[in-house]
């Protein structure tokens, strides 16, 4: 399986897929050019409805991240993934302020608790 | 503002549609005025807690229970004893008891078969493998989950327009209910189908819904697409002081509320940054917002008509 689908997760499936495709992209779990599963193995791997993969295909399709070449299949596009990383580390940054602000902590809290936890010696291969 | 909870679909092609159906034994409603409208391919997930009406529904939509009044629609056809509406679905019941216990299992199997022309011989087989059934086994000694896969292999080898599946996981144990899951979505990537399942064990079944039927006492509380109902249920953390007065119901439709007076978790339908808006108006701060999944969905839309 490429990936995990999380039923708790707030997230729509569909919208699950295309952020795990587009990590995957991210850190080289695929490659440009590389076929992706088809609708069907994906659908049959996730245990998920294919009309669900076939809508995470097509909107990755539109935003140019995936391209379809008839008869063959799904493929990564071959195209610089800096717009993608940024939008992805934009994410990751949400989520964590979302999180914080929850637990009733503001944004440069949050930041100062990042640094001194990256500075951390155990924590300084992950920063 | 409210736009209210809907229980009809916009118009479009429907594989089921039922027009006011109506079952009451004596003056007891078991089903009330339900309009159920199921769109080809969707696959449709009509929840509701045992005793909500779902079995009754199911029966009436296979012909094998006569409506007190209203009509069913399935696949073009109108559901009636006579009997042509089976043939276009597959049905997996919710109790498997019956009179062929004595048969073997794959006795039955072809008995089964020859009631449908469409019936595929080379994918029941297949099936069969996948499923581990052992055709030489009589039915009746079958363990709960054994005859459950049995009923899916009759209800999916004759690959009908139309699946209705009541309570199709419940006795599986986590293995079966993996292999159910990868068949469902195989057969679903292979033959289009409308599949409508009523279950109470939501988890295991909402991995493929597009469309939910929420069904209380009954009747019909929601009807809607499913990624309507993630976009538009939300539940709201608010931080407020003890003696804060909410805005009313009205401006609001609050469907559940618990936590502490001071922090108090409501779920709400509604747009969300409309909701925020008000309830930041009337003096609350929204800590934070999250979607509800459905079997909190399903219980948050059933407790706002306890309310009432």
């Amino acid at each position: 399986m490429p990936f995990d689908i999380d039923h708790s997760d707030s997230r729509p499936i569909y919208v699950q897929i295309m952020d795990e495709i587009r990590r995957g992209i991210v850190v080289g779990a695929w490659r440009p050019e590389e076929p992706l599963p088809s609708v069907r193995q994906l659908a049959v791997e996730l245990r998920v409805n294919p009309r669900t993969v076939q809508q995470a295909y097509g909107e990755l399709e539109r935003d140019g991240v995936l391209y379809v070449r008839r008869g063959q299949g799904t493929f990564v596009a071959a195209r610089a993934n800096g717009a993608d990383r940024q939008a992805l580390l934009q994410e990751v940054a949400r989520r964590l302020l979302h999180e914080a602000y929850r637990h009733g902590f503001d944004v440069d809290e949050l930041t100062a608790a990042l640094q001194r936890e990256a500075n951390q010696p155990d924590n300084t291969q992950e920063a | 503002m409210p736009e209210p909870i809907p229980t009809t679909l916009p118009a479009q092609e429907l594989a089921v549609r039922t027009r006011g159906l109506t079952k009451r034994y004596g003056r007891v409603a078991a089903v009330t005025g339900l309009d159920l409208t199921v769109p080809e391919g969707a696959f449709y997930l009509l929840l509701g807690p045992n005793g909500a009406g779902k079995t009754t529904t199911f029966r009436m939509l296979m012909g094998n229970l006569r409506p007190t009044s209203g009509s069913a629609e399935v696949a073009g056809v109108t559901a009636s004893p006579a009997g042509q509406v089976r043939v276009r679905m597959g049905f997996v019941p919710e109790h498997q008891d019956g009179p062929y216990g004595w048969m073997r299992t794959g006795d039955l199997i072809r008995h089964h078969a020859g009631y449908f022309p469409a019936w595929n011989d080379a994918y029941a087989r297949r099936l069969a493998d996948a499923f581990e059934l052992r055709p030489e086994v009589r039915y009746g000694k079958l363990s709960k989950g054994q005859a459950r896969r049995v009923q899916l292999l009759m209800a999916l080898a004759h690959t009908p327009p139309v699946l209705l599946l009541d309570e199709p996981t419940d006795g599986l144990d986590p293995v079966a209910r993996d292999t159910v899951q990868a068949i469902l979505a195989e057969h679903l990537a292979g033959y289009p189908t409308t599949v409508i399942v009523a279950t109470h064990l939501v988890y295991e079944m909402e991995r493929f819904a597009d469309y939910v039927g929420v069904l209380g006492a009954g009747r019909l509380v929601a009807q809607m697409e499913r990624a309507t109902l993630q976009a538009q249920l939300r539940r709201y953390v608010l931080d407020v002081a003890e003696d804060w007065h909410p805005p009313l119901e009205a401006e609001l439709p609050l469907l559940r509320q618990n936590g502490t007076p001071r922090e108090r978790r409501w779920t709400i339908w509604g747009p969300e940054e409309e909701v925020t808006r008000r309830l930041s108006a009337a003096g609350a701060r929204v800590r934070s917002v999250s979607a509800l999944n459905l079997d909190e969905a399903a219980l948050a839309l059933l407790s706002r008509k306890e309310n009432r």
